[in-house]
């Protein structure tokens, strides 16, 4: 389909006139034609559909076959045959709010989001801070959208789609009809949206993989096992309205860039002998994360008691790209602790160092609450010590911060996330190697163990522009075992750990479609033309009948007694 | 909806075909062999035409007008001249008079035409959701080939039947006809030499259709003076 489409007509046309004698081979071509028809083809993402304990959440229909309507359809007219299209810049919030929640019919649903939040566009444009006034209020309204939609119950199919020149010039083309009070139906003609895919399924057994690898320290003597242990855990899936551009550069994407990142800089340390500490580092890649950590919960019951105990303390690293300068630590343990104490100095006087700021939050525990808003809170429910740096302030309700549509990769520095990889690194040097309260500088830029910009940036890349909601991942999906490799290239003992998502939610797949854009004619239309061609036919009829028979013969050819025509039938 | 618009285009395409079968004499004298026999011969050139095509003809990789080519393309073209010669002097007939003949063989030649080179794009275009005019063109586009189908099998009886034509008419005869036979060579030119559009192309089609016709008519009832 690389072809230019005029090319491609004109050389359909060469073959036209060579070729279609054979009649054969044009029916060969159907299918292609077929295709080739449409004015527009642009990629969709559908809204997810999803099932909590049976109760259905989403878009619960896939398939779209209607005219398009934009905004500015005349009040009262009935959408119920019509695809709605709205761009996120003329969003209004209420409308949708309204018109969803009081379930006023409507054949389909689809979004256009600016081009900014496309994972797929062109690399390099930069970091787009989040002050950009425009944009902050296009990503907050986005943020809202998703959010309701996630939890909205929608009987017709919802889509998002991007903005291009083609679907621009449709929209404007809709807009002109409906403002001129011709709403496109049947009779009048105007655009066509199809969607055809077949009805979603369910998602089989939704698979999370969690993967592990050990950085062992150096025993003095008898086995590595008493050593205590740091683990260091980011959850890599995310969750969104489109689960095929939840690519979550923030949440949490850039925890496992610095989680790789850490490893990468400790193997080196734990390369050599004389410098090898005297903690086991444990790195742990963990799945399910959007769904109450149901991963990392996982991943813990599948520890032994021994290995649990020998825990010092857990950091989880999640959302930690986007504010410069400031990071919160969430603990569930009281802040008077020492374990926790002992933690937030030593980051605190790593942070002061890189100007940075870590403050404390804490927040209890609610045992009997099944949602799990940290993903340390799993760890604190099996009494290890751990806490959550990320700049977020406040606690996520559920699939909120997740990583989705408007966590686009530009709005992530990676700057940042290599300023975080160095405070955590350094403080966590700093007590394994006990130089507590020294500001000695192991990972001194510049030196050989700084941290390496362009590492964090081709992982954040990569993990900008790969969906990553767990059901929707194969079990040995490419970007899972990249993890996997990535990890084993720096630490030993690789593991995956492959588990089953708890019972709790059922997924529908078809997360991707192609929608076509047809300019159609109307009923009206065609009944006109026919109406035309056969008065052009009468008349030529006629003319040829009196110039080669003369009018009596005409006349007579319609005085003629019906029977006579019976009999030679 | 699509089907309906399949429908009417190929009433557009194939409509006045049977419309002149009907409305002329020709269903009078029961010419529908003659009809049939034109088709079969226009098989058989179509096919001797694609053969040289594919053997003499470069496949373009660009879509410019290039004069060699189309010089060679125009030269295969005359094979239909060819063709119609067979179909009006070796394919015996019935009994009909040349009046008849000319008519009923152009009229299948273009039927047959019509059917190779427009029903399929018709049927697997027209039905599609995408609106265009192309097809609804097409279908005058077949409208025009008709008559000129008509014309040249009309110069051609004149040139190769009646003995006894006017001297001073016979260059002007062989004119129209080269005209006309070299007609699908010149709207190629006007489509990708000077880069018309369909809607042109079609209506200069039909323009020198109706000219045509009438010149031929007028030369055919010339020829047909000195006979009476």
């Amino acid at each position: 389909m690389g072809m230019d489409p005029n090319r491609r007509c004109s050389n359909r046309l060469i073959v036209a006139e060579s070729v279609y004698p054979v009649v054969a081979l044009a029916f060969m071509l159907f299918a292609c034609f077929e295709l080739c028809g449409a004015a527009t083809v642009v990629d969709v993402y559908r809204l997810i559909q999803y099932d909590i304990s049976g109760a259905p959440f989403g878009s619960r229909l896939a398939g779209i076959n209607h005219h398009a309507s934009s905004l500015s359809f005349a009040p009262g007219s009935d959408l119920s045959r019509s695809v709605l299209v709205v761009p996120l810049r003329e969003l209004n919030m209420t409308f949708v709010r309204e018109y969803i929640s009081k379930r006023q019919p409507l054949g389909a649903l689809l979004f256009l989001l600016p081009q900014i939040f496309s994972f797929e566009g062109e690399e390099g444009s930069g970091y787009v801070s989040s002050v950009d006034g425009e944009v902050d209020l296009l990503k907050k309204l986005l943020v809202e959208l998703e959010q309701f939609l996630i939890h909205a119950t929608i009987p017709y199919p919802v889509y998002f789609g991007f903005e291009d020149d083609d679907i621009k010039a449709v929209l404007a083309d809709i807009k002109k009809n409906d403002i001129s009070g011709q709403p496109a139906t049947a009779t009048t003609g105007g655009y066509k949206l199809v969607v055809s895919v077949s009805e979603p399924r369910k998602v089989a057994s939704p698979v999370i993989a969690n993967i592990q690898g050990w950085l062992p320290g150096l025993k003095s003597d008898g086995d590595s096992n008493q050593l205590p242990t740091i683990a260091i855990v980011a959850s890599y899936d995310t969750f969104g309205a489109a689960p095929a551009l939840s690519v979550g550069s923030d949440s949490n994407g850039s925890g496992v860039v610095a989680l790789l990142e850490i490893a990468r800089l400790f193997s080196i340390l734990y390369s050599n002998p004389r410098t090898r500490g005297k903690y086991n580092l444990l790195f742990g890649l963990t799945s399910g994360g959007p769904f109450n950590y149901n991963g990392t919960q996982k991943w813990l019951r599948s520890f032994d008691q021994r290995l649990r105990e020998s825990i010092d303390y857990a950091i989880c690293l999640n959302s930690i790209g986007s504010t410069e300068n400031e990071l919160f630590l969430h603990v569930s343990k009281p802040p008077d602790n020492a374990y926790i104490k002992q933690i937030l100095e030593g980051f605190s006087n790593v942070a002061e160092e890189l100007q940075m700021k870590v403050s404390l939050k804490h927040k209890k525990i609610n045992i009997s609450n099944p949602r799990v808003a940290w993903e340390h809170e799993q760890f604190s429910r099996l009494r290890v010590t751990a806490a959550t740096l990320s700049h977020l302030s406040t606690t996520p309700e559920l699939f909120e911060q997740t990583g989705g549509l408007s966590d686009s990769r530009k709005f992530v520095s990676e700057a940042v996330v290599a300023k975080t990889v160095k405070l955590v690194a350094e403080s966590l040097a700093r007590h394994i190697y006990g130089h507590k309260g020294k500001s000695i500088q192991i990972f001194a830029d510049e030196s050989s163990l700084a941290v390496n910009p362009s590492y964090v940036n081709s992982w954040m890349r990569l993990l900008g522009r790969t969906p990553r909601v767990a059901p929707f991942l194969a079990k040995n999906d490419p970007f899972v075992m990249a993890l996997k490799k990535e990890l084993a290239e720096h630490t030993e003992e690789v593991v995956m750990q492959n588990d089953v998502l708890d019972g709790m939610f059922t997924f529908y797949d078809s997360t991707k479609a192609q929608l076509y854009v047809y300019q159609v004619a109307s009923v009206t239309f065609d009944l006109l033309l026919l109406l035309v061609i056969g008065s052009y036919l009468i008349i030529l009829f006629s003319f040829l009948a009196i110039t080669t028979r003369g009018l009596d013969d005409l006349i007579s050819l319609f005085r003629r007694p019906p029977s006579r025509k019976v009999k030679t039938a | 909806m699509t089907m309906f618009h399949f429908f009417n285009c190929a009433i557009l395409t194939f409509g006045p075909h049977a419309v002149y079968y009907s409305a002329t004499p020709l269903s009078e004298y029961d010419t529908l062999g003659t009809s049939i026999k034109a088709a079969v011969v226009y098989l058989g050139t179509a096919l001797v035409k694609l053969v040289c095509l594919a053997t003499f003809l470069k496949v373009s990789e660009t879509d410019s007008f290039d004069p060699y080519q189309e010089f060679l393309k125009a030269l295969i073209g005359f094979i239909d001249v060819a063709g119609l010669y067979f179909a009006l002097t070796q394919v015996t007939h019935r009994n009909i008079s040349q009046n008849h003949k000319f008519q009923a063989v152009g009229l299948g030649w273009a039927f047959a035409d019509s059917v190779l080179h427009r029903l399929a794009p018709l049927w697997v275009g027209a039905r599609g959701l995408e609106f265009t005019w192309d097809y609804i063109l097409q279908g005058v586009e077949a409208n025009a080939n008709l008559v000129f189908s008509i014309s040249l099998a009309a110069l051609g009886s004149l040139m190769w039947l009646r003995k006894n034509k006017p001297r001073t008419l016979i260059p002007i005869i062989y004119a129209c006809a080269g005209l006309v036979a070299t007609m699908p060579s010149i709207t190629s030119y006007l489509r990708r030499g000077l880069g018309w559009h369909l809607p042109e192309v079609v209506g200069f089609e039909l323009f020198t259709s109706l000219i045509m016709a009438f010149i031929s008519w007028q030369l055919f009832s010339a020829c047909q003076r000195p006979s009476l």
